[in-house]
């Protein structure tokens, strides 16, 4: 090789590998080049691999040398050699302008980030111009969001390289960000799902997801080139972009070259590695001479000795501990006792039950005798189907006994975890039961005056609340807080520790830096700037232990007031096996909580399957015989897990992919237990057992009813007949307007003959045929909207509302968008391609109509003002702007779009708003339009008349009955089935009535007794002000939740359910209004928050699980006060007539009579005798007390 | 009330129901504490929002104020402290205020709701931290922080105030809800501690308006200066001139030259091609000089940018816009729509408003606004700033952004993007969204992605500023910093070739002509970048005769008013036709354009209501 003059080096540090590349400046060749992983020594790293530079090209002395250097972790490595930092898009974008000159796009999927280069065309000057996009922070991690979830379907690294994709079998994986991915997978890998399928599952939904979200609602131009790690690595990913891409070409119209095969219009091009290295060079070539020259490696050696540790004290917290004493005090009180498996004799028999506990990263499962012993434990990591983990286990369990010449008898057998329901089908279980009460149940047994549990599992984190020996209430991480303990263990992974090890490495560091605490994606972002900045590893992993406590209390659990809790801690699950994290917590909790008692659970990992070990103890007890099928009948037990076409749900349009696990027990029976569906429909196999199944809805519909349902149907429904409207000249009161010169408003009123127009024009309107999405606040608006133009003429089979929310339709209309709000703003794309792509093909739609509402009236009073949320409000305008932006999809479909701006608050504004857009389109009279808008409020009244109507009668049942009502405090969007997850039929399949909030009776008569106290108090004037709780009472769905919460305060018979989406900017501060009013008065109350388009099934159905416990107490509760009630009033009877009885003897004493008072104690008397009588009836032999005797005497 | 008929039985009270019921109350806790049935009813929540604060509490309380810029919340501590009131301006939030809104409040906030939270509880603990007992901070201490009645969280900062206190133990500290529209909420009655009168506003307005004038000044000169630290170094010493002239009550005129004085030794150098940056976004995060948006405006400056920086009094003007635009929008209805009271209606009802009188008075408070900014920027050296047109902003971005939308910056994040690029007022334009911010993240951000594809030529980043993560928003700003560096660069040789002369030549120049060197100078607006407009400025000069002659030609013909105007209409033309296409809809009829008077025309028509014209359907 011969070596130049000069020669420009290009360096790329990246999260992962250092790249470099040696460049003529000349002929812009690469004349060496090498990429490595850096395995975060990066300024290491780059020092050698510039060492080997200087040994490949000797000749060359530093002043002919310049360097660029590109990437994540490259400035602060840039002053130390002389280089000039280059932003990496920028790096990556000029080497393709140069080596790529025909390419439209760019994908680049990086280990933290994606970026999307777009090469557009100025018509005006003819440049070519490059839009770049970041992700966001929400939706980082993909890389190593592949690489986590690779470990999560535990499929060999080898394999990965030859997956197909395949489009036919793929389920449903939320790859909006990394955490909300794993989730899924994590659901996927426990319903059995081929890794294959969840692998291309996850590439599809990161592929969709960069279409949708990434490309700002631009389209990609070909060619595309895709570059970084994943994308050359990965070749189904790259399958899948060749698949996805045409696709969104086809459905935006946009011509590409088809003569040219796709693999060349979407290609992966040689040493794509290079590409941000070479760029960096051929932008240096733009600079100055004097810019990048390198200094040498002498600055950079500096650097790594000292400097940087210098600058990290500056800005690091301390670590765990200040010097080593501390550590072993801490480990020493804390280190949990040693356990050994039993010892058996040989020759005999152990009675006993088993308790498992399908976790989400590994399985547990415990031997326990009849004195509550533990005998055995057993632990295995998932390997994707709970049976075959069921089976290895066991298996264990009954070779650890016959090793020893010991059998086991296996007397009961309980479940708890994500495996629960599969296990409780297959094997007869005798207890299934949700895991917070199993690690309550745990707990309990080892501290019994435990006021605070707190589990961290692998994925979860559960907090539970004690009162009387029981959950009062609990905690549970969601999707955005979920996956702590997994981190901890990948991050010890990443530095090649073992995470047994994980403590004593971070014990180590007397330094940490600073997490800021929130989803696992920031911490790993957090991560990798750290690292960039050199902490070392034993910081890194002490700094993480540190942010664990921050993410449980402050993130997950939100109670500032940790004392209030109580004072006895209890700390479990397989997380706290880690000193670190432990000390972590414990030092949070002593810092917060008064004379703290802190506990570690003895047997920490396996607490849940001792839960339910314990739980089929007593359910055995109790039933006097076990349901399990026995240990080897259990070990020998066949299954088949099919998943196919055969097996995918077609009884709605989810089309859930499903696995059918069918075991097969010695009698020759078949068990099948299907997992994989997202609603109830998917748990039957054919259409007569869905009948049967609807039948069975039905029948419990009636029987306790669902208004959230009730409204949701009856909002876009035609049930308001209004009046006539008036002849055309009809006298009408009307006011005339004048502004004087000055600009004064002069009012007169007048009478004037109605206006109405031709009947040609009538005729006309009757075929317009309007579109409306079925989404946000329509949900309460719904009636105001039809009426308004089924009153102008317009056949009401015309106005046509968008389909429910689902899964389908989500997926087929969401890409369009250029912003990330919450799912409710965010799914109004998908309704306006339902009516463009479903309902106008059916039939042609004339308008589209979306209304910005920017003030909506409240039945509260005292309200500072009516206003809509303003992404509520302004989403229509971004709708417009996502579907007009490149095509006019309304326009090529001669379709308007309207998206008026209108205040509900004002009528007569209102009026003039609707009338500007709408009279000119349907050729209204003002006269026609308002008396529309009159009806329209109408009908929007009798709306919640009916609502109200309906609320009664339930609730004055649940009293009357002593029964529970449930009432779901939300947004309008929420009664949405497609938004709620349809988690309140769960309930209601449980027994408990739903009421909406716009069903709460507000009568006079009952919001006087609800509120009397506080009333009488004077803290409020009415019943419907909210004041008391909330001055700052401007927004008008957040205010009507918050009073619809201190409604259920008030009542006895209801309870909350609390619904919110993920970013709602609306009901954050309402959080803690809610939570203080609900946890004041004692009420039971259960929230699912920060919803989002995937439903997070297991944690839905953990949260349902432990809220039915609490309803299950509050409804015994009931009944039991109810008789207590009885009894009260019974004794409070028969004392005031012996008082009475008493004063009237008194009065004869003296000579006196009193009518009134014989008047009373006659009808006491009749009261006593009734119930004596009643007494007598049912308990003939019953003696009563001798004083209620003493009317005989 | 039943009584036995006996008058002189001293028994009395024994011997009547009522003395029955009193001892059965008693019975019936007996029982109910047996039957294990709750004695008392619930306990209720309820806020008791303190916020009294009395005029004899005056002496020993210190208000805290926070929330602008530094040099805006020096002054305004200033400004009150001169007029006798015990004033502490907190430090500018951190990330470590953040930490704190995040231990204290609700989750899922927004990041301008944490980190002023946090600042407060921040401080506070600092107190209690070195010694201050809960109760000498709480009594000692208001907080005053301005609020909204919505529509985004804005109005409910103060509500999470409370919380965050509540929650981190302060209890009972009062916050002072200062309205944007409709005054203080404090104590009302005699002796308010906090008055607020016309000496309190004229002292907050001066404070606000200097503060804008100074911070503007700095961004047009540290860019540019030659001695790097000089230009920090005057702003610090003007800023103590000027606040203690506002302490001590003395002459503030002459405090205002003082500091230009001192802002004239600023060496600068503005033959530097730096691209102009303008940043818009959500109020707080553009406006905050710390880590709430990762100290932007610095780290464009140390990036080689020149910041255009938007102003607190463009706020004031917009809160009068509203004022303007809500009242017009009213005063042509047929009628009054039910004002608001305890039982609903709105509160932007005109019953009971004397329009004329509002809308006169909403025209002298812009007027006056203006007059004083102007004032004050002459005074300083700040010449040739345009406030910006709210009209025109609500006229450009109405079609894309209903003006009736509000919360946040509403339309204006859309109007002033319009504008920059409109006007080539900048090179670059950053929208700086909050993390969670409603208004600007999840609305804003969707408009303005359609109007970068109305102005292809126009460079627009959109950033997310959440706390952490500020390696990553670097870079991507640096990204679209290198195109608009290389505009930049692109502008200035385009002039350089247009006035036929070598950079070179055009510094000799300036070197003959010192005037055109001061700190102050502004040329006149041809490009987005400072130096281009220098150049073309020599350009003009070069020839003092022909400059001189051009200068008189263009001063009685407008001629380059009317150039700038034309060349801007036709870029804002582009926006306008967007609007025209957006507003063409189809109709089922054919309408005749509103015609007064149609009776006479058209006899046979029915005659037209009263009050608002109908429409004149064709067919």
């Amino acid at each position: 090789m011969n070596t130049p003059d000069q020669v420009v080096i290009g360096i790329d540090v990246g999260s992962t590998t250092v790249k470099m590349t040696v460049v003529d400046p000349g002929s812009k060749e690469i004349l060496w080049s090498k990429y490595l992983r850096h395995e975060t020594r990066q300024p290491e790293m780059t020092r050698d691999m510039l060492r080997e530079i200087h040994a490949a090209f000797p000749s060359l002395t530093k002043d002919q040398i310049r360097v660029f250097i590109t990437g994540s972790g490259g400035s602060p490595i840039a002053p130390q050699i002389g280089a000039k930092f280059v932003q990496e898009v920028n790096a990556v974008t000029m080497a393709v302008e140069k080596l790529h000159p025909d390419v439209g796009s760019v994908i680049e999927l990086g280990g933290q980030d994606a970026k999307i280069i777009m090469f557009k065309k100025n018509n005006e000057t003819g440049d070519k111009t490059a839009q770049t996009s970041m992700n966001d922070k929400c939706a980082s991690g993909t890389g190593a969001t592949i690489d986590k979830c690779v470990l999560k379907v535990g499929m060999p690294r080898e394999e990965v390289p030859s997956l197909k994709f395949d489009p036919t079998k793929l389920h449903h994986v939320a790859a909006k960000c990394g955490v909300f991915a794993e989730t899924d997978i994590v659901n996927l890998v426990k319903s059995g799902i081929p890794r294959n399928e969840i692998m291309n599952s996850l590439a599809d939904a990161i592929v969709s997801q960069n279409l949708a979200v990434l490309t700002r609602g631009n389209t990609l131009k070909s060619k595309v080139l895709l570059l970084g790690g994943p994308n050359t690595y990965l070749p189904f990913l790259q399958e899948c972009w060749r698949l996805r891409i045409p696709e969104a070409w086809a459905e935006r119209g946009y011509e590409y070259d088809k003569t040219v095969p796709i693999e060349d219009l979407i290609f992966v091009p040689k040493n794509s590695d290079l590409y941000a290295a070479y760029g960096a060079v051929l932008f240096g070539l733009y600079e100055p001479e004097t810019v990048g020259r390198y200094r040498g490696l002498e600055p950079l050696e500096e650097f790594i000795q000292h400097g940087r540790k210098s600058k990290l004290g500056e800005s690091a917290g301390p670590g765990l501990v200040e010097v080593s004493e501390q550590r072993d005090a801490f480990v020493d009180k804390y280190r949990t006792p040693d356990y050994d498996d039993a010892v058996l004799e040989a020759g005999k028999t152990y009675r006993g039950v088993i308790g498992l506990d399908g976790g989400s990263t590994s399985s547990k499962c415990v031997f326990i005798d009849e004195n509550e012993n533990i005998l055995k434990k057993v632990y295995t990591l998932s390997k994707g189907n709970p049976i075959q983990d069921m089976k290895d286990m066991f298996r264990d369990m009954r070779t650890w006994a016959a090793d020893q010449g010991a059998t086991l008898e296996v007397t009961g057998f309980g479940v708890t975890g994500y495996a629960g329901d599969v296990l409780e089908r297959s094997l007869g279980a005798d207890a299934n039961i949700v895991e917070t009460v199993a690690h309550m149940m745990s707990a309990k047994r080892w501290f019994p005056s435990v006021d605070v549990i707190c589990d961290i599992g692998g994925q979860d984190i559960k907090v539970m609340f004690m009162q009387n020996g029981d959950v009062k209430n609990f905690r549970l991480s969601n999707s955005c807080s979920a996956g702590n303990g997994m981190l901890l263990q990948a991050m010890a992974d990443q530095f090649g520790i073992p995470v047994k090890q994980y403590a004593e490495v971070a014990f180590e560091a007397r330094l940490a830096p600073k997490f800021s605490y929130g989803c696992a994606v920031f911490l790993d972002s957090d991560r990798v700037n750290f690292q960039k900045e050199g902490y070392a590893k034993e910081e890194l992993l002490a700094g993480l232990a540190l942010v664990l406590p921050k993410n449980i209390w402050q993130y997950v659990v939100q109670i500032p007031r940790m004392a209030e809790l109580g004072r006895v801690f209890v700390l479990q699950g397989g997380t706290q096996k880690n000193l670190a994290a432990l000390k972590a917590q414990v030092d949070y909790i002593e810092k917060r909580v008064p004379n703290a008692e802190v506990y570690l659970h003895p047997h920490c990992g396996e607490a849940g399957a001792i839960g339910a070990a314990f739980e089929s103890l007593r359910v055995t007890r109790r039933r006097g015989k076990t349901s399990f099928v026995g240990l080897d009948q259990a070990i020998d037990i066949d299954y088949t897990a099919t998943n196919d076409e055969k097996t995918r749900c077609n009884f709605c349009p989810n089309n859930c992919s499903r696995t059918f696990i069918d075991t097969k027990t010695l009698d020759g029976k078949t068990a099948r237990y299907i997992s994989g569906f997202s609603c109830e429909k998917g748990t039957v196999e054919n259409l007569d057992a869905l009948k049967v199944l609807n039948k069975e809805r039905q029948k419990r519909m009636k029987q306790y009813p669902n208004l959230v349902d009730y409204e949701a149907k009856l909002a876009f429904k035609s049930f308001y007949e209004p009046p006539v409207m008036p002849s055309h000249g009809t006298p009408v009161d009307d006011v005339v307007v004048k502004r004087t010169l000055l600009g004064a408003v002069r009012h007169k009123p007048v009478q004037r003959p109605f206006q109405r127009a031709s009947a040609e024009v009538w005729a006309k309107r009757k075929d317009v045929r309007i579109g409306i999405p079925r989404v946000l606040n329509l949900y309460s608006t719904g009636p105001f909207w039809r009426t308004y133009f089924e009153v102008v003429g317009i056949d009401s089979r015309n106005v046509v509302f968008s389909d429910e929310t689902g899964e389908e339709m989500w997926q087929a209309g969401c890409k369009y968008g250029s912003v990330d709000p919450c799912y409710p703003s965010k799914v109004c794309q998908a309704h306006i391609h339902n009516l463009l792509f479903k309902h106008h093909e059916k039939k042609p739609l004339n308008y589209i109509f979306f209304p910005s509402i920017t003030h909506i009236p409240t039945f509260i009073v005292n309200q500072m003002d009516t206003a809509s949320c303003p992404v509520v409000s302004g989403t229509p305008k971004v709708i417009r702007a996502a579907f007009t932006k490149e095509t006019d999809f309304f326009a090529e479909r001669k379709i308007s779009y309207l998206d008026t701006a209108v205040t509900l608050n004002e009528p007569l504004l209102c009026k003039q708003q609707m009338f500007d857009e709408w009279g000119p389109l349907l050729g209204l009279t003002s006269d026609e339009s308002d008396f529309a808008i009159d009806q329209a409020f109408k009908a929007v009244q009798a709306f919640e008349d009916e609502m109200e109507r309906k609320g009664r009668e339930i609730l004055d049942e649940v009293t009357r009955e002593n029964r529970v009502a449930l009432v779901m405090l939300g947004r309008p969007y929420h009664n949405d089935p497609g938004l709620n997850h349809s988690v309140l039929e769960e309930f209601q399949a449980l027994g408990y009535p739903i009421l909406s909030m716009r069903s709460l009776p507000r009568d006079p008569e009952t919001i006087k007794n609800l509120f009397a106290e506080d009333l009488a108090k004077g803290i409020i004037e009415s019943g419907l002000d909210v004041s008391d709780v909330w001055p700052e009472n401007y927004s008008t769905n957040s205010v009507q939740k918050v009073w619809a919460a201190k409604y259920a305060a008030r009542h006895p018979n209801l309870a909350c359910l609390d619904l919110s989406s993920f970013k709602c900017g609306h009901d954050a501060p309402t959080y803690g209004l809610i939570d203080s009013i609900i946890a004041s008065a004692g009420k039971a109350y259960s929230a699912l928050h920060d919803i989002d388009a995937n439903k997070p099934s297991g944690s839905i159905k953990i949260r349902v699980k432990t809220y039915a416990h609490t309803l299950m107490l509050l409804k015994e509760k009931l009944e039991d006060q109810a008789v207590k009630k009885q009894e009260l009033d019974r004794s409070m009877t028969e004392k005031k007539l012996e008082m009475m009885i008493a004063l009237q003897t008194k009065l004869a004493g003296v000579g006196r009579t009193d009518d009134k008072l014989d008047r009373a104690i006659k009808t006491l008397d009749e009261q006593v005798a009734a119930w004596r009588a009643a007494d007598e009836a049912t308990k003939p032999k019953a003696k009563r007390p001798q004083a209620l005797n003493v009317m005989r005497q | 009330m039943s009584t036995t008929n006996d008058k002189n039985g001293s028994k009395l009270d024994d011997m009547s129901i009522e003395a029955i019921e009193a001892e059965l109350k008693q019975f019936e806790i007996e029982e109910r504490k047996r039957l294990g049935l709750p004695v008392d009813s619930a306990k209720q929540w309820f806020d008791a929002v303190p916020r009294t604060f009395t005029r004899d509490q005056r002496e020993h309380t210190t208000i805290l104020v926070s929330g602008l810029t530094m040099a805006h919340d020096l002054f305004i501590q200033a400004a009150l402290r001169g007029i006798g009131y015990k004033v502490l301006a907190m430090d500018v939030p951190d990330n470590d205020a953040l930490q704190y809104g995040r231990e204290y409040g609700n989750r899922g906030q927004c990041n301008p709701t944490y980190f002023t939270v946090g600042n407060l509880v921040k401080y506070l603990d600092g107190l209690r931290d070195r010694g201050m007992s809960k109760d000498e901070i709480v009594k000692n201490h208001v907080f005053i922080t301005a609020g909204a009645c919505g529509p985004c969280r804005f109005g409910t900062y103060v509500t999470e105030y409370r919380k965050a206190l509540r929650d981190s133990g302060f209890d009972g500290f009062r916050v002072l809800l200062f309205q944007q529209t409709g005054g203080l909420k404090q104590a009302t009655g005699e002796g308010v501690g906090l008055e607020m009168n016309p000496t309190f506003f004229w002292g907050v307005v001066r404070a606000i308006l200097i503060g804008d004038v100074l911070n503007s000044l700095g961004y047009r000169i540290r860019p540019y200066e030659v001695e790097a630290g000089a230009a920090d170094r005057a702003l610090e010493t003007s800023k103590k001139i000027i606040s203690d002239a506002f302490e001590q009550g003395t002459s503030l005129p002459v405090a205002l030259w003082k500091a230009r004085r001192e802002l004239a030794k600023v060496k600068v150098d503005r033959t530097r091609a730096k691209p102009r940056v303008g940043i818009i976004g959500e109020f707080w995060a553009m406006t905050t000089e710390g880590d709430g948006n990762y100290g932007l405006q610095r780290f464009l400056e140390a990036e080689g940018a020149e910041p255009d920086i938007q102003i607190v009094t463009s706020w004031l003007l917009y809160m009068i816009w509203q004022g303007k635009y809500d009242t017009e929008q009213r005063a042509n209805l047929r009628g009054v729509d039910k004002a608001k009271d305890e039982h609903g209606g709105s509160k932007f009802s005109l019953k009971g408003v004397d329009v004329r009188k509002r809308t006169a008075s909403l025209w002298a408070g812009e007027q006056v606004l203006r007059g004083l900014f102007q004032t004050f920027a002459k005074a300083m050296g700040l010449y040739d700033y345009h406030l910006p047109d709210m009209d025109q902003i609500a006229e450009v971005s109405h079609a894309f952004y209903d003006n009736n939308l509000r919360g946040g910056e509403g339309h204006m994040e859309i109007g002033k993007l319009i504008q920059n690029v409109a006007y080539s007022k900048v090179n670059m334009t950053l929208s700086v969204k909050p993390f969670g911010c409603m208004p600007s993240s999840s609305v804003s951000d969707g408009i303005q992605s359609f109007i970068t594809e109305l102005y292809p030529q126009g460079i627009f980043l959109p950033i997310e500023t959440n706390g952490d993560g500020a390696v990553n928003v670097y870079s991507r700003v640096q990204m679209q910093l290198f195109k608009a560096k290389q505009q930049a660069q692109k502008e200035v040789d385009k002039a350089l070739a247009d006035i036929g002369m070598t950079m070179d030549e055009v510094r000799a120049y300036l070197d003959k002509h010192p005037s055109m060197m001061s700190p102050f100078h502004r040329s006149p607006h041809k490009a987005g970048c400072t130096a281009a407009d220098l150049v073309y400025e020599v350009g003009a000069r070069k020839n003092r005769l022909s400059f001189l002659k051009e200068r008189v030609i263009a001063r009685v013909t407008s001629k380059d008013e009317k150039s700038h105007a034309e060349a801007h209409e036709r870029l804002l033309a582009v926006a306008r036709n967007a609007a025209a296409k957006t507003r063409k809809k189809n109709s089922i009829v054919s309408v005749a354009p509103e015609i007064e008077g149609t009776e006479a025309e058209d006899a046979k028509r029915p005659p037209v209501p009263a009050g608002r014209k109908s429409l004149r359907v064709v067919n």
